[in-house]
């Protein structure tokens, strides 16, 4: 399946070694005979239909966005207020909530999914029907966040199947209104997209285990270790790189978390948990604060990009970002 | 214990995944008329067809999957061509400041949606493609084309440059090249970038509800989200079914494409 002209995965050594040595890249061997072509705008209209659609739908409706966060608009009218809205923000409880409810998200995506799936997959590597496995964590993972919320939502209603579960093995103090009360709706709802997200995870970790080398492993045990001293001086250093790719996909993600809360609980009840994704759409869209509601898209934003950003810088060192 | 313990977290973790999945299952069996308000652990009675169909025409789930199949196929493809063409401009072509247009077309995927919303509202109110298809389809073949140019750029700068050279000496035109020698040889890669956008073009909520409100228009997800809040009037079993229909295209492609999908992520995630 893989093409003809990709190096076999063994031979992913070499490629890297070719970006530091100064060897022509694709690009140059173009510039080579590219003259008689018509020279360097001959490319464009390749990258024109890419940069029509992604600039008029996306990059100018940023741009826009940022404008507008300067004004007091409530989609009829608009004035200039400057900053008002950020000093808004800084005052807003429902934004410090927001802004908290976003951090439990990062944190509680960052350490239940990752953490599962890197036992998950460790424990199935090599084991027997480790496979199968993997392919039931796997399954919801191919399910829509729309449809993991609905199922989920049928989960934790108060007369829902998790309460029902908390009865049945007598624990019936630790029933709760799952989705009605602050923090515990946050919580639910980052161990409903636990329950999504950490698929993925595994098969990313088990691609990571299948990479090391074999004789790494047989000259550790070799040397005696098993267990933990393996895991942790082997199978976590062989397992960096992926860790980097896992770690950097679940903060975007966290971040952006939107259907989940959206069909769960709305952000509520009375907002509290709302994250900065929801109380955008919010603000915008029900309240028509549309000023108000583009500066907490520009600051979910920042922090967004700011944290994609540092994770990219160490992942695609050949695009020029990484040495300036 | 080693052994031991492992078996038993190995197992326990796949019960505790199936248990959703199993609810799921047997509650959109269950006949709307007799679910008696708590979720039902045991099969009872097989009404799938009945609960799947009051989904797909009193709901209209059935509108929206025709449309969100409308948009996944069509902006996905358009989306991997549009991008295929632009990594070629980048990787292949002598193009100016190629770091640049990379990171210009890149840059729509580090944004969340949110930055675009309330701008492409008022753009579409303008130019009457608010709850339209093609302004629908419009936005997400916008949208999917910085991640599946990322998917294609990255695997496009592994082929050897000896072959552009050679065809240059030849000389075959830049739509030749890419045609006959680029197309052919990223198959697989193509095939991954459009399995993943038509995912992401199918699973979105967000821009669905924001930019659509008419039932033929809206995509499926959406519709999902009106069934979800009307669930006093129609019952867990049905929306259950409702929720197993739109899982249907995402789950086959996984299942059937498994390879391919998990090469787009490690290409992503190299």
């Amino acid at each position: 399946m893989t093409g003809t002209a990709t190096p076999a995965h063994g031979a992913t050594k070499p490629v890297r070694i070719r970006r530091r040595v100064p060897a022509r890249t694709p690009h140059q061997a173009a510039k080579a005979g590219g003259g008689r072509l018509g020279g360097p705008l001959a490319a464009l209209p390749w990258a024109l239909p890419a940069f029509a659609l992604v600039g008029v739908l996306l990059v100018y409706p940023f741009f826009r966005s940022v404008y507008g966060s300067f004004f007091e608009d409530n989609g009829f009218t608009s004035s200039f207020t400057g900053l008002d809205n950020y000093a808004r923000l800084a005052d807003d409880p429902i934004f410090g909530r927001s802004v908290l409810n976003t951090l439990m998200w990062v944190a509680g995506t960052l350490l239940l999914p990752v953490l599962a799936g890197l036992l998950i997959a460790v424990a199935t590597h090599r084991m027997r029907f480790g496979g199968v496995a993997q392919l039931i964590i796997v399954l919801p993972f191919a399910i829509s966040g729309a449809a993991t919320a609905v199922l989920w939502n049928f989960m934790l209603t108060s007369d829902g199947a998790v309460n029902q579960m908390l009865r049945g093995v007598g624990l019936d103090g630790w029933t709760q209104t799952w989705l009605l009360e602050w923090p515990q709706n946050t919580l639910a709802m980052i161990v409903a997209s636990t329950w999504q997200a950490t698929g993925l995870n595994v098969v990313l970790f088990a691609i990571g285990l299948r990479a090391i080398p074999r004789e790494t492993v047989e000259a550790a045990e070799l040397d005696g270790a098993s267990g933990w001293r393996m895991f942790r001086h082997i199978t976590l250093p062989g397992l960096r790189a992926v860790t980097v790719v896992v770690v950097g996909m679940a903060i975007v993600n966290s971040l952006k978390a939107f259907d989940m809360i959206w069909i769960l609980t709305k952000g509520g009840p009375s907002r509290s948990s709302e994250t900065l994704a929801l109380s955008m759409y919010r603000e915008t869209f029900r309240l028509f604060h549309v000023g108000y509601g583009s500066a907490i898209a520009l600051v979910l934003s920042v922090i967004v990009v700011a944290s994609s950003w540092m994770y990219l810088r160490r992942q695609m060192p050949d695009t020029g970002t990484g040495k300036s | 214990m080693g052994r031991a313990v492992r078996n038993l977290f190995v197992a326990g973790c796949v019960v505790l995944w199936l248990i959703p999945l199993y609810l799921l299952v047997v509650n959109a069996l269950t006949p709307a008329a007799e679910y008696a308000g708590k979720p039902e652990w045991t099969v009872q009675g097989f009404d799938l067809w009945q609960n799947v169909r009051t989904a797909w025409d009193v709901a209209g789930i059935g509108d929206s999957f025709r449309a969100s199949l409308l948009y996944a196929v069509v902006c996905g493809l358009v989306a991997v061509l549009v991008a295929a063409m632009a990594a070629f401009a980048v990787v292949v072509l002598p193009i100016p400041r190629p770091a640049f247009w990379f990171w210009l077309i890149y840059s729509g995927t580090l944004f969340p949606l949110q930055m675009f919303l309330a701008p492409l509202f008022g753009l579409y109110a303008d130019a009457d493609l608010y709850d339209t298809r093609l302004g629908l389809m419009l936005v997400y073949a916008a949208w999917a084309v910085p991640f599946a140019f990322f998917l294609i750029r990255n695997q496009m700068t592994t082929l050897s440059p000896e072959l552009t050279e050679a065809a240059l000496i030849d000389g075959a035109s830049f739509g030749r090249i890419f045609w006959r020698i680029h197309v052919p040889l990223m198959k697989a890669g193509l095939g991954a970038a459009f399995i993943f956008q038509f995912t992401a073009v199918w699973n979105d909520l967000l821009l669905g509800i924001t930019l659509s409100r008419s039932p033929d228009v809206q995509p499926v997800m959406a519709a999902l989200t009106t069934l979800n809040n009307a669930y006093s009037s129609t019952g867990p079993p049905v929306i259950l079914a409702g929720a197993l229909i739109v899982s249907v295209p995402t789950l086959l492609l996984f299942l059937v494409f498994r390879g391919l999908f998990l090469r787009g992520i490690t290409a992503s995630a190299r």
